[in-house]
């Protein structure tokens, strides 16, 4: 092994298995060569001194305070983005409570010009040529009274004219009192008698206005 | 939240970034002293190496993300912040004023109360560490890097490359290369006092 080689080598002879060809030409060479073995010698020292420097600051640690800094930054910067988070959230739903309230004041504004329009004629598929209906719905305080004329069709609750698009006139026999049924106030008195009505039914099968019969007392 | 011993860096790292204080707090005490080591000794100073690893892990909780599990160890990552902070500090720093302040806290007094010396001996002792601990800190960067970890920390050749990201050659070769500088600026500061002598 030459100088040189030894000063690769040497480095590491410490820790070099005593078995491995390069320790044993390694520590040839030491017994050998002065100037080497005075190297190796310095290296010892070196090491020495190294561990002893490193042994006074092997247990040193960053002091408690830079922990607290680092907790409270921790803190404020997650607060800060919990607050950002939920000022985000409170916007959108916000903005969806806008968009859902427009809508519904949409849906509502639609139907209520849809209630102040007259009513248009009705064909059915059974042939009567000629269907008058009332406005839907009575105003407020107002009684609906099934009409006695046999040409006006009496829309009934909660019909609108719309819904007698394809109705179907159908004429049943029943008691004037079951009229009641349907939202229409009935004299008591007579609440028995039979009548013969004509109801429009809806695509729903639903009556949606009625017309007491020509013959009906 | 429990945190289990062995939990690993990068699960609690995620944790963290969701706000779990606690999950923060175990990382940084895990990983906090070596990198103040390595801060102090290349730094030689206690404020720098305080600031330094506080920057480090500032890190963490501002840009959590800056971390890639797949590229390394956490620690690694950690030595990567620690490592640049170092750099920029050394290099805003003036050489004269190195290795003033490593021993306000007494830190250069641990491990001398315990050895049975006359004043003479622990004297000496102490005047050599101090001459040891100046020449690492005069070494220039990479091959003080590689001395503080594998001469100091005494690190494997292995670890210390892992830390570095850098092959284990290059570590041996900068130890190698720092070891020489260091002989020869001790066996200068030895002799000075001979020459100086002889000189009269």
């Amino acid at each position: 092994m030459t100088c040189e080689e030894f000063e690769l080598a040497g480095l590491d002879l410490e820790s070099l298995q005593q078995a491995v060809p390069a320790h044993k030409a390694a520590r040839e060479h030491l017994r050998s060569c002065p100037r080497c073995a005075a190297l190796h010698e310095n290296w010892q020292t070196l090491r020495a001194d190294l561990h002893a420097v490193g042994a006074e600051t092997q247990d040193a640690e960053a002091p408690s305070r830079v922990e607290m800094r680092l907790r409270q930054e921790f803190r404020t910067r997650h607060k800060t983005e919990k607050a950002q988070r939920a000022a985000v959230f409170a916007g959108w739903t916000l903005a969806a409570a806008t968009v859902v309230l427009a809508a519904v004041s949409w849906v509502n504004w639609r139907h209520e010009n849809g209630k102040g329009s007259t009513p248009s004629a009705v064909n059915s598929a059974q042939g009567v040529n000629t269907n008058k209906t009332t406005p839907a719905g009575p105003e407020l305080g107002e009684t609906i009274v099934a009409a006695n004329d046999a040409g006006e069709f009496t829309l009934l609750p909660g019909s609108f004219p719309g819904m007698l698009e394809d109705a179907t006139v159908v004429r049943v026999q029943m008691q004037r009192g079951a009229l009641s049924a349907l939202g229409l106030t009935v004299n008591e008195e007579r609440a028995a008698d039979l009548i013969q009505v004509d109801l429009l039914v809806g695509d729903d099968g639903q009556p949606q206005a009625l017309r007491l019969a020509q013959n009906t007392n | 939240m429990h945190i289990e011993a062995q939990e690993r860096d990068d699960v609690l790292l995620r944790r963290s970034a969701k706000g779990d204080e606690e999950a923060f707090t175990e990382l940084y005490r895990r990983h906090q002293a070596p990198l103040y080591r390595f801060a102090l000794r290349m730094s030689g100073n206690v404020w720098a190496a305080e600031e330094i690893v506080q920057d480090a892990f500032m890190t963490l909780i501002r840009e959590p993300k800056k971390f890639d599990p797949e590229r390394g160890a956490l620690r690694s990552f950690l030595y990567g912040i620690t490592r640049n902070r170092v750099l920029k500090h050394l290099e805003r720093t003036p050489r004269e004023s190195l290795h003033e302040q490593i021993d306000e806290d007494g830190i250069g007094q641990r491990g001398m109360a315990s050895e049975s010396l006359t004043p003479a001996e622990w004297a000496e002792v102490g005047e050599r560490r101090e001459q040891v601990r100046a020449a690492v800190l005069k070494l220039p960067v990479e091959f003080r890097e590689a001395v503080v970890l594998c001469g100091l920390e005494e690190l494997s050749y292995e670890e210390a490359a892992r830390l570095l990201d850098c092959p284990v050659g290059t570590i041996r070769s900068r130890l190698h290369r720092g070891r020489a500088l260091l002989l020869a600026k001790l066996e200068m500061l030895r002799d000075a006092p001979k020459r100086a002598g002889a000189s009269r």
